[in-house]
């Protein structure tokens, strides 16, 4: 393909992709009243423009430190303790049998509970501090990463096993050549769904009891019929789900670039 | 051929699958030794024991009854003098790693210097004829060249002997005859002992030095039979030969009997 014409399927690729949201902004320009026009319930519903410039003042700039970094620290840390803890604990389960029967009807128990009911006694247990949101995170977004990593790990190929064993492959060698990327599709997959739930929690952490942070911004706007503000961090919200599918796509395209083009040539 | 030291035996190996629903005798009382050096073919009707006989050879299950000694040592466990090339190749190989990955993965616990170790490698996958594929991953090969790889994951290994459980049965008919010819090749350019396991008769006479032919279930050996065909074998004038379709005739007359029974 010559430069040209690859530019020219950039290009098309990005008017393809943006044609929708800009169908949807024009949409909602034409139908939502300007401010010094609307009435009643229509106050609600600000234009995108007002809406937009709402995002300027409030999240750009001092503010983006003040109130956004906060935000993303937590999630961040959530997101991270979050998959290192559900990986490690779920390789364990899922390599002992009897570790796992034991285990299974309290996982199922816990993971049963939502998290956000968590969040009075984690307040009474930790205060009203960072580790307390962390905490609320983690207690929900490690559960998708830990079940389905136990699956994973139990799912290892017998002949893959037998391979290990007959060649003594020695036991840190195999989980981290064998059972460990074995079962990184499956890992992804609760890495993913962990994502989502991440940050919900975060949102809602900050809602019950913080003074920083996306979700008591949103919360403290509300409160005060700063509705195009409110609007705004709903859209902040948004961006911030599009940037993290889109790190875990890069991620998982690397981590399981074996996988994909394993089942590609299965599909022929 | 002179007669060589006896570095396999095997001997009234018994095996016994315990269920609740009642014991399935699958070995009933099986002996046999194998040679330094000896290419051996273990032929016999389906269903008979022959993969989970491989497996107590090679450590991966203990045997209800009898001995299985390497070198006059008794077999517990698996053995650094043994090296397995099972049927199925996709599963067998790792398909998050590369070729060249899949080759050196037993060789990482083996302490050996970097040098050595990539020169195992390297040399394994020439003689395979994969030394231009060492960066693939398997599933990108053939299945006949994935099956290679397993073959130099376990040459490079440096066996003593080399195990191998129906391993061209799952490939096309052109490609698996290339493979009994690397496989007559590496017998004889490296001197490996191979314990080969088919059920294809044609297979196991074109093969072998010598033909065990074993028994349906509780499996015994029903015979050992030399194979005289001259060193050199080829597939169009080897399988031409008249000895060829007696030995070939005479193993088959065997298994008929032996499922008969």
């Amino acid at each position: 393909m010559s430069a040209a014409a690859r530019i020219k399927t950039i290009v098309a690729n990005l008017l393809f992709a943006a044609g929708l949201p800009v169908l949807i902004l024009v949409a909602w320009n034409a139908l939502a009243k300007k401010p010094d026009e609307a009435v009643g319930a229509e106050k609600f519903y600000p234009d995108p423009v007002t809406v937009g410039r709402a995002f300027a003042d409030n999240w750009i700039g001092p503010a983006f430190a003040h109130e956004v970094l906060p935000s993303l620290y937590r999630l961040g840390i959530g997101i991270v303790v979050s998959i290192v803890a559900g990986v490690a604990a779920g390789t364990v389960i899922g390599l002992l049998p009897w570790l796992r029967e034991l285990t299974e009807p309290v996982l199922e128990f816990f993971r049963a509970i939502p998290p956000p009911a968590l969040i009075p006694i984690v307040m009474l247990l930790l205060g009203i501090t960072d580790t307390m949101k962390i905490a609320v995170i983690v207690s929900g977004a490690v559960w998708p990463i830990l079940l389905n990593t136990i699956d994973g790990v139990r799912a290892t190929d017998s002949i893959m096993t037998e391979t290990a064993d007959a060649f003594r492959i020695t036991r840190w060698q195999r989980l981290w050549y064998l059972v460990l990327p074995a079962a990184s599709p499956r890992i992804m997959t609760g890495v993913r769904t962990g994502l989502s739930v991440a940050l919900i929690l975060m949102v809602i952490s900050e809602m019950f009891a913080s003074s920083s942070g996306l979700g008591y911004r949103i919360v403290y706007f509300q409160r005060n019929f700063l509705i195009a503000e409110s609007w705004s961090g709903i859209v902040l919200l948004g961006l911030t789900g599009v940037l993290l599918a889109a790190i875990f796509g890069f991620a998982e395209r690397r981590i399981l670039r074996w996988y994909h083009g394993m089942l590609e040539v299965e599909r022929g | 051929m002179a007669e060589r030291t006896t570095m396999l035996r095997v001997d009234h190996l018994r095996k016994v699958y315990e269920s609740p629903r009642g014991d399935v005798e699958a070995i009933g009382d099986l002996s046999f030794t194998m040679g330094a050096g000896e290419l051996v073919c273990i032929v016999g009707p389906s269903g008979c024991g022959k993969t989970t006989l491989l497996k107590c050879i090679a450590g991966l299950l203990r045997p209800s009854d009898g001995v299985v000694e390497m070198d006059g040592v008794r077999v517990t466990g698996p053995t650094p003098s043994m090296a397995l090339v099972f049927q199925e190749y996709g599963r067998s190989l790792y398909p998050w790693l590369t070729v060249r990955s899949n080759v050196e993965l037993p060789l990482r616990h083996k302490k050996l210097p970097r040098a050595r170790r990539d020169r195992l490698i390297d040399e394994s996958l020439e003689a395979v004829g994969l030394a231009h594929a060492a960066k693939s991953h398997p599933w990108q090969l053939s299945g006949g060249m994935q099956q290679r790889v397993a073959i130099a994951r376990a040459i490079a290994y440096e066996p003593e002997i080399l195990i191998m459980d129906e391993p061209f049965a799952a490939v096309d008919a052109q490609t698996r005859a290339d493979l009994e010819d690397l496989v007559r090749d590496l017998h004889r350019s490296r001197g490996v002992s191979i314990l080969f396991v088919t059920h294809d008769i044609d297979e196991s006479v074109y093969l072998g030095e010598r033909v065990l032919v074993l028994s349906k279930s509780p499996t015994r050996v029903e015979e050992s039979l030399k194979i005289d065909l001259p060193d050199d074998r080829d597939q169009i004038t080897t399988r031409a030969l008249p000895r060829f379709t007696e030995l070939r005739t005479h193993v088959y007359g065997h298994i008929q009997r032996a499922k008969a029974r």
